[in-house]
């Protein structure tokens, strides 16, 4: 039989598996282990069963107007304990100064007092929405949850590809490709300590209630998605329910003399937080677009007014536009005096003319990104675009530098993923996830790993028609103060506490015995002598045997036919 | 005799400083409907700011059918007042009352030269300022026109030369244009309100290098005018730029800002301090009427 | 619970019966067509697509035409294919308050319609008919294995009821208005799942008004008419009581449990003779009585507003 990984090849990039040939990483090894007796069709066999449990429910991804299963390869991705620590402190630091940047922006300015950023790089930014101005979060969060793109370059170094501070999806991902895999592939998980994933939505309601309006009790909280056709839909139900909220669409929402309430069965109800999954520009026809039928019109002052919390906050974009991030190294900075703790991709800011110009030179070197896409719309990898598409791209780089930035292409690190029966490495990037209540910054352990399908395809990307990988954290040794706070309600017990003699279960009544008997009784007619006719119903005498405990009738009956 | 006059009888007879107006404002806007509105969401900004050249003593806005007021200071420093209906109704009428002390600025600044307004800091400062908007930009040909009849001139200068080119190519008509002309296209018609004639001149300032912002206020349109006698006015706006300090200037009526103008707020371009905006949900709208009545108190 | 849900809960009742009933009444259909030597098929085929809603003269009224009407039409909700679809569409929008199991129950179904109709289109289509009863028994089932008895299961329930008073009496009325092209009623009682039921509390042959008497008022079989109505009664009963927070001191508070009410009182304390004597007008009194408290439904419980258009304004 043929070793799964033969063959498996092993290019300039770093692999996340492999080290050399045939040489799995520490991580690795377990999985290593598990995975290399199996035949590729075996693993085929269980990829065919992990996409049809999420066909069955319906885990989809709307792709270019088509509601598509979102593909699961059935390779893990493994991230050591050591390399999770790096990231969780690079993730919550970059949060925390991304706050700061946040808040001043809508606030003082001191930022651009202090000139450690350009005034105009806010101004001229589509997602600056004066119309948050002032607007002060109850909690001061505004990064309520935050996706920031890790991608691990040549080095096995992971840096920062962008950050999403507005609604970055595929949280639900995470946790329905853990709970496949596990279905799938259970002994893979016997023989690891991964951290759980199951844990989002819960931390996630918490930084969400933390957030309301300080005088309210016990905040109601919703989400607000778009509807059933937005790509992430399947998401936004996932949340809601896991996390026992209403998932409400804007046409549930009501909002009058700044209090927002959604329309119940039970007249109207009020509403104190608004996890929103729809666009700035969609949310409140008042301030933003007037054609929008998926918002709530009023919700914008009853922010402003302090009566409901809008997460993640409105205006976000300011802060993981393109342009920023060059500047994110600066911030952290200036806001924490510390030095970054996860480097960015190495970036080019086209502000001066002798960068435009080398760029404009470099465009086949460099990869070019505009400054306002997302989902890797509009982005160009120079060394693998044509002569046209490079010179379509100088045309529009001329004229407008400041919607682009210009990156140094990072080989993408790969990981083996099954294609076609067989293993091969494919191009991956890492999206974590953040939580932050307003007095910790919580990483889900994990986070999404994005496989970009076609060989040697770089954008990896959901919207891309890309797929994903389930991400392990290793559990580091559990320290003694890493317990969580003491459950004062203890409701487990051990074996020793199990009865002596446990009550058994019910069995019915005993029609089974009666027809047992009258085949015996003819069994016992042919084969066997007449003593044991006459004793089963002697006399046409009816056998009270309902009352019998059944552990006792049992043996009983199986003795008859000896008898 | 209508309430404010009342009111006005009413008003303790303080002396202003002489170079001051003391001016009541009554703004009243009335929209009509071809049948019930469900519900409606609005903005309003009828306060009248506080600065060097102006006090403001009192304002109110009064709302029918009655509805529960917010108030916020915008971006762009204006008072916003906020309010929602959701009662049926086919008809709106808002009332802005305010009575404001007014004159010239009178409190100097250190003017700059070209060479300051060109340096990366102070174009950082006005970024907003100095970009043209959708409803202020103005064509190449036009801006070179411009600036070679301001020529050599000084910032300060050069904005009132801006201000006098725009006057004598653009003659005021009512009507000639809405909400949403843009300042090409009043231009080319060489008509327009004080709106246009606003945008005309905020874009052309932009051009040449001076941080301009668009005005929003009111004008009494009598100079001479008689105290307690109530005059028709309308809603007006102006322009003012930067060259180290702002300076204001009236490019409608070629006068400076003095006691006949009344601020409310001021921004990038009408689209930042609009008197009145909101959104309805029911029938068809019948347009709106407004009035605006100004009366010189002291 | 919000309004929307509440409503889409109510359509998942409404359209899982509806397949459910139609694929009963069209396997009866179909399998009539084989067995009888001696029916007219356009007649038949006719009448049957008048009673269900959509009128077609005789001359283009054929077996195709009718499952491609009653079984097929994916834009039509009073079709099977079309009612499934509308279900998992509406299932789509309240997932969070299904279960899980309801839901991947209601989203398999529909992925596997177009599986379903080619091997109709093959083998003809008793097997689709089959496969439509079984999922439907398999979501009510799920439904009522894994859900809460608080409001979403009442609007289930509610729709789920009213939607079988209304397929009851219309099943009925191919029986008692087509004339000599009418099934028998042994084939009416086997298209509402009454046949088996019906002969063990008669025990003898098939008489016209003692099945009508049985699908009409029989107070154990659950899909006669009067047990619907006694169960989106009390389903309306529990929504208003706890919906309503004054006491209710006269009468009952709900328009719709007043129409409803009103039905059921009717079929229970008019006489049987009398009942048969009128009844297609009966028979049609129930089919608007179900409108009638549907759309009573929708206006106390659901959003009564269409989608807002905002028209912005300006003023200078």
């Amino acid at each position: 039989m043929a070793d799964l990984f033969d063959g498996y090849p092993l290019g300039e990039v770093w692999d996340e598996m492999f080290g050399g040939v045939a040489q799995p990483r520490a991580a690795y090894a377990g999985l290593f282990a598990s995975l290399q007796p199996m035949s590729g069709e075996e693993l085929a066999a269980r990829a065919d069963l992990l996409s049809q449990t999420y066909r069955d429910a319906g885990v989809t991804f709307a792709h270019a107007g088509e509601e598509q299963p979102f593909p699961l390869d059935i390779v893990p991705r493994v991230i050591g304990a050591g390399e999770w620590a790096v990231i969780e402190r690079g993730l919550e630091q970059r949060v925390l100064a991304l706050e700061a940047f946040l808040a001043d922006v809508y606030g003082a300015g001191q930022v651009f007092t202090d000139r450690i950023v350009p005034r105009s790089v806010i101004t001229t930014s589509a997602h600056f929405h004066r119309q948050a101005h002032g607007l002060v979060p109850p909690n001061g969060v505004r990064v309520h949850v935050s996706g920031i793109d890790l991608v691990r370059d040549e080095a096995g170094d992971f840096r920062v590809l962008e950050d999403n501070l507005r609604s970055p999806s595929g949280v639900s991902y995470v946790i329905t490709n853990r709970a496949a895999m596990s279905q799938v592939l259970p002994e893979l998980f016997a023989d690891h300590r991964i951290q759980p994933v199951a844990d989002y939505p819960t931390k996630l309601l918490a930084a969400l209630k933390a957030s309301a309006p300080s005088n309210v009790a016990d905040p109601t909280v919703v989400v607000l998605t778009p509807g059933v056709y937005n790509s992430a839909y399947f998401e936004h139900a996932l949340l809601a329910r896991q996390m026992g909220v209403e998932l409400v669409e804007g046409r549930d929402l009501v909002c009058a003399g700044n209090q927002v309430s959604m329309r119940t069965t039970d007249g109207q109800q009020r509403v104190d937080v608004i996890y929103r999954r729809i666009d700035d520009e969609f949310l409140d026809p008042v301030h933003f677009r007037p054609d929008s039928v998926i918002g709530c019109a009023g919700v914008i002052n009853a922010a402003r007014a302090g009566r409901v919390t809008i997460a993640n906050a409105v205006g976000n974009g300011v802060a993981d536009d393109k342009l920023l991030y060059t500047w994110v190294p600066d911030l952290i900075r200036y806001y924490l005096g510390e030095e970054p703790v996860l480097a960015n991709a190495d970036t080019y800011r086209l502000d001066e003319r002798d960068t435009v110009e080398w760029v404009l030179e470099s465009l086949d070197q460099l990869v070019l990104k505009p400054v306002d896409g997302s989902g890797g719309k509009g982005i160009v990898i120079g060394p693998r675009a044509d002569e046209e598409t490079l010179s379509d791209l100088a045309v529009k780089v001329r004229a407008t530098p400041r919607d682009w930035i210009a990156q140094k292409p990072i080989g993408l690190s790969t990981c083996p993923t099954l294609v076609g029966g067989r293993i091969a490495p494919r191009h991956v990037d890492l999206r974590p996830f953040a939580v932050n209540d307003g007095s910790k910054v919580w990483v889900l352990p994990g986070g999404l790993t994005r496989v970009a399908l076609p060989e040697g395809e770089l954008v990896v990307n959901s919207s891309q028609g890309g797929g994903s990988k389930d991400t392990w954290v290793i559990s580091p040794p559990r320290e003694a103060s890493d317990t969580d706070e003491p459950d004062l309600t203890r409701i487990e017990f051990s074996a020793a506490d199990l009865p002596d003699d446990p009550p058994g279960q019910d069995p019915g009544p005993l029609n089974d015995t009666v027809v047992g008997q009258s085949q015996q009784q003819q069994q016992s007619a042919s084969v066997q002598g007449p003593g044991a006719s006459s004793r089963a119903l002697g006399g046409g005498e009816v056998l009270p045997l309902a009352p019998l405990d059944p552990r006792k009738l049992e043996p009983s009956l199986r003795a008859r036919p000896a008898c | 005799m209508s309430p404010q006059t009342q009111s006005q009888t009413q008003e303790p007879q303080v002396r202003t400083a002489p170079h001051r107006w003391r001016l009541q404002v009554v703004h009243r806007t009335r929209f009509h409907y071809t049948g019930p509105v469900r519900s409606s969401y609005n903005e309003a900004r009828l306060t009248p700011e506080n600065s060097n050249r102006q006090t403001t003593l009192r304002s109110r806005v009064e709302i029918e059918p009655a509805a529960t007021a917010y108030a916020y200071r915008d971006y762009w420093g204006s008072t916003v007042t906020a309010f929602d209906l959701h009662s049926p109704h086919s008809e709106l009428v808002v009332t802005g009352t305010s009575t404001v002390e007014a004159g010239p600025d009178l409190a100097g600044h250190d003017r700059v030269g070209w060479t300051s307004l060109a340096a990366r800091e102070v174009r950082e400062q006005f970024g907003e300022l100095l970009t043209p908007t959708p409803l202020t930009a103005m064509d190449d040909e036009v801006v070179a026109t411009a600036r070679d009849a301001v020529g050599n001139a000084k910032p300060h200068q050069a904005g009132a030369l801006v201000c006098r080119f725009v006057g004598e190519h653009m003659e005021y008509l009512s009507g000639a244009t809405n909400v949403k002309t843009n300042a090409m296209q009043a231009w080319t018609r060489g008509l327009g309100v004080c709106q246009d004639i606003s945008h005309v001149t905020v874009g052309l300032l932009r051009a040449i290098g001076l941080p301009a912002r668009y005005v929003s206020g009111y004008l009494h349109p009598a100079p001479r005018a008689g105290i307690g006698e109530p005059v028709t006015g309308e809603s007006h706006a102006w322009v003012e730029w930067w060259d180290g300090g702002w300076n204001g200037f009236d490019p409608t009526n070629s006068v400076e800002i003095g006691t006949r103008h009344v601020t409310l707020g001021r921004g990038r371009d009408y689209g930042d301090v609009p008197p009145f905006k909101g959104l309805f949900s029911g029938p068809r709208s019948e347009g709106h009427t407004v009035t605006v009545e100004v009366t010189r108190l002291a | 619970m919000l309004s929307r849900i509440a409503e889409s809960l109510f359509w998942i009742g409404r359209y899982v019966e509806r397949a459910d009933d139609t694929a009963r009444i069209l396997d009866v259909h179909t399998q009539r067509l084989v067995e009888d030597p001696w029916i007219d098929e356009r007649r038949a085929c006719s009448n049957l697509l008048a009673l269900m809603g959509s009128p077609t003269p005789e001359a283009e009224a054929d077996t195709e035409r009718v499952l491609a009407t009653l079984a097929f039409d994916r834009t039509s909700p009073s079709s099977i294919v079309g009612a499934l679809s509308a279900a998992r569409e509406n299932a789509r929008g309240a997932r969070e308050v299904l279960s899980a199991e309801i839901w991947e129950s209601l989203n398999v179904t529909h992925n596997a319609l177009p599986q379903q109709r080619t091997m109709a289109r093959r083998y003809g289509p008793h097997s689709l008919f089959r496969f439509v009863r079984e999922r439907s028994a398999m979501v009510f089932g799920l439904a009522d294995a894994t859900m809460s008895r608080d409001e979403s299961w009442l609007f289930l329930i509610l729709g789920r009821s009213l939607e079988r008073v209304d397929m009851t009496s219309r099943i009925l009325s191919t029986r008692v208005l087509a004339g000599d092209a009418a099934p028998s009623w042994t084939l009416v009682l086997r298209s509402t799942g009454a046949y088996e039921p019906y002969l063990r509390t008669y025990r003898g042959m098939v008489n016209s008004s003692r099945a009508a008497e049985f699908l009409l008022l029989d107070r154990l079989f659950p899909r006669s008419v009067f047990a619907a109505l006694e169960q989106a009664e009390a389903c309306l009963a529990e929504l208003e009581r706890s919906t309503v927070r004054d006491a209710a001191r006269i009468g009952v508070t709900g328009e719709a449990h007043r129409i409803v009410g009103r039905a059921r009182t009717m079929l229970e304390f008019m006489g049987t003779p009398e009942l048969l004597a009128q009844l297609p007008a009966r028979l049609e009194d129930l089919q608007r009585t179900c409108s009638a408290a549907s759309a009573a439904v929708t206006h106390r419980f659901f959003t009564e507003q269409a989608p807002q258009v905002w028209v912005p304004e300006e003023a200078g």
